[in-house]
């Protein structure tokens, strides 16, 4: 019993986490856009495809198995791209939309997500097979008795590390302070001498960096990943931000865990679990706005007459 | 303004019959030609033609007035002509199924794009579950038929009935929530309600339903083509007038909401909804109105959808579909009747038409659709002003 629950609560944590990474991206860009970026989901989906792609060609020139560092090598590359496809995604599509109603740029996004996916599908060498992805750690780590798979703990000890290190940036350093300024009053933040534009591009290559890290977990988690599951990674990752309460990290954490919690309970409880996994976490999605209409830790939006 | 007007009218010299006359025939002629027009040269020439035309509208307001008003002067006029060119148009294209297939696939997403305009466009609520409540009616209508026996006349209200039902259920939240947080939940909803037809057992699962019944009117069964005047039409046919008078009805409700104080107090909502709550407009009512009215027009498409052709499943129902009516609306002109119908016919036959591209069509529609909200981001024919007074 206490290996199965243990199974359960790594598989929680480790949703939890791939998940948030995913929200904290909607999360920051609606906090400084008032935008929701939904072709994020995609966007960070190209990770795990250039991952897959530089290892082929790395494998291709060794012709041998690839080490530890050459793999980190193509891991960073994958997120460094990915955040810059990012920054291109906003100067070419969403920063046309600063003005618009956020009807527009919510259209324009979706649209700009199926753009992605398609070039992934026609482009990428037989695109829309779903493809093998390898893990990224294999074999256990020993916490004092326990024996724990090494992915998932890897995975959860990133999401922390990332939390923190996201938190202390924008609490604790100019950039950051330069992004909450921005987002409370882009012209006043101009008057003092801050370029909002570069606070958006590198707004736009954290947010699509960390989706980047969260997608490369989710393909490498699920062993598989195909040109459209960044759909689904993505509505889930726009859920959990909301059910949070969009604009807040912690929320975008909590709101992570909350539809995570459910898929799992779902999944273990369940005789047909697995396939009303996707109806019980939007059904918690509409309960949670329901009672919460601005999400566990957003704030009450009051109006100016 | 409405004097300036008719002395623009009176200007061309034309009389208001002729531009009638002649703007209808040229309109349909041009629908006519991309229809069957099969080779890639041709479907890009006409499609710069319709931007050639567009362009020519832009550059010369006075034109697009003078045929308003034209429209406006002889309405019983134009009403009759359209009337017979949506009679005869069918004869026109002879055997040509695949485009009267179409025609119909057209007509009923003009009439799904018209009922999300009443929110979208009206009230400016972000629905994004209209494929949910098209796949309820779709579903009711087609459960009642093969379970049950019912007739397809009988079905049509009770589906209409049952999506207007969950179409309130789900106007409930909009009393709490808005903007993002509203679209989050419709695209919730949308989502479980598809999944939900993909795992219950009841509604096929993911095979979907199949051998729906075609429907019969006075004996003459829809499944056999029409005869008239020793000429033959399809058994399609049957189906293009059966959505071209449901869009009949979709635009005529359109025109009489939209001029009554439902349409006033939706558009009062939609430009600032506490001035009015502060006049006295209940504005949760008139929220959840839209969200039923959508819902009942809806599932009116749904039903015939799935009578015509005869074969339902989750995937004709998912967040896309909502996605693809919701671009029809913005593309075309948001609380612009004309101009939602002429984005739904654009936006329907547009993919088909490039099969030249076939693997990058999709590629193709979203990269127009986001050029289309960069560059003229009030649609293709925004809303006009409201008339008043004078007939």
């Amino acid at each position: 019993m206490d290996s199965l629950f243990l199974q359960y609560l790594l598989n929680w944590l480790v949703l939890g986490s791939i998940y948030t990474l995913v929200a904290i991206g909607f999360s920051l860009l609606f906090g400084l856009l008032n935008v929701i970026h939904f072709s994020h989901g995609d966007v960070s989906m190209i990770a795990p495809f250039v991952a897959l792609g530089s290892l082929q060609f790395l494998l291709g020139i060794t012709s041998s198995t690839v080490g530890i560092g050459p793999i980190l090598l193509v891991l960073a590359l994958a997120i460094l791209v990915t955040g810059v496809i990012g920054i291109a995604a906003d100067r070419l599509v969403i920063s046309r939309f600063r003005q618009a109603p956020a009807m527009m740029a919510l259209v324009a996004t979706v649209a700009l997500g199926t753009v992605v996916r398609e070039l992934i599908r026609g482009f990428y060498p037989q695109g829309s097979n779903p493809k093998a992805f390898p893990s990224i750690v294999e074999g256990f780590v020993t916490l004092n008795s326990l024996r724990l798979p090494a992915l998932p703990v890897l995975i959860i000890a990133t999401t922390v590390l990332v939390i923190v290190l996201m938190a202390a940036l924008m609490q604790k350093t100019p950039i950051g302070m330069r992004i909450r300024a921005v987002a409370e009053d882009a012209a006043t933040a101009r008057l003092m001498g801050i370029t909002p534009s570069r606070i958006f591009a590198f707004t736009f290559f954290l947010a699509s960096a960390v989706g980047a890290l969260g997608a490369l977990f989710f393909a490498s988690y699920a062993g598989v990943v195909r040109f459209d599951f960044g759909v689904q990674l993505g509505l889930i990752g726009f859920s959990a931000a909301v059910i949070g309460g969009l604009g807040s990290m912690t929320g975008a954490v909590l709101g992570s865990l909350a539809i995570a919690g459910i898929e799992t309970l779902v999944q273990a409880n369940m005789a047909d679990g697995a396939s009303y996994r996707l109806v019980f976490c939007f059904l918690l999605v509409i309960f949670m706005l329901c009672v919460r209409p601005s999400g566990l830790l957003g704030k009450p939006v009051f109006e100016k007459v | 303004m409405s004097t300036t007007l008719t002395q623009t009218a009176n200007r061309t010299g034309l009389p208001a019959s002729l531009v009638v006359t002649v703007t209808e025939i040229a309109a349909a002629a041009l629908l006519l030609a991309f229809l069957a027009a099969e080779s890639t040269v041709m479907v890009v020439a006409l499609l710069a033609l319709m931007g050639a035309i567009f362009a020519g509208l832009q550059l010369w307001p006075q034109l697009e007035e003078v045929i308003v008003r034209a429209f406006h002067d002889a309405r019983a006029l134009a009403t009759a002509l359209a009337l017979i060119i949506i009679l005869i148009y069918p004869f026109f294209l002879g055997n040509n199924t695949y485009a009267l297939h179409l025609l119909i696939v057209a007509l009923i997403y003009s009439t799904l794009a018209l009922a999300l305009n009443f929110q979208l466009g009206s009230v400016n609520i972000p629905n994004f579950a209209t494929g949910a409540t098209y796949g309820i009616g779709a579903y009711t209508s087609a459960l009642l038929a093969i379970n049950f026996g019912w007739s397809f006349w009988a079905t049509l209200p009770a589906a209409a009935i049952t999506a207007t039902v969950f179409g309130f259920l789900l106007g409930i939240p909009s009393m709490r929530t808005r903007d993002s947080y509203l679209a989050l939940v419709t695209i919730a909803f949308g989502i479980v309600i598809q999944q939900l037809l993909n795992n219950l057992s009841w509604t096929g699962g993911a095979n979907g339903l199949v051998g729906i019944p075609a429907p019969s009117l006075f004996g003459h069964s829809f499944m056999s083509p029409i005869e008239i005047a020793g000429r033959k039409l399809p058994p399609q046919a049957n189906f293009y007038y059966l959505s071209a008078a449901l869009l009949g009805l979709a635009i005529l409700s359109a025109k009489r909401l939209h001029e009554s104080r439902v349409g006033l107090a939706w558009n009062a909502i939609r430009a600032d909804e506490l001035a009015a709550k502060c006049q006295g407009i209940n504005v949760v009512w008139y929220k959840i109105l839209a969200f039923g009215v959508d819902a009942f027009l809806a599932a009116f498409a749904g039903t015939i959808y799935a009578f015509y052709i005869s074969y339902i499943s989750p995937d004709n129902f998912t967040f896309l579909v909502s996605v693809t009516i919701m671009t029809m609306v913005i593309v075309g002109g948001m609380d612009n009747t004309l101009g939602v119908i002429l984005g739904a016919f654009l936006l329907t036959m547009l993919p088909e038409k490039l099969r030249v591209f076939s693997d990058y069509r999709l590629l193709f529609v979203s990269v127009v659709v986001i050029l289309f909200l960069i560059l003229r981001p009030k649609g293709l024919f925004p809303q006009r002003q409201r008339h008043y007074g004078e007939k």
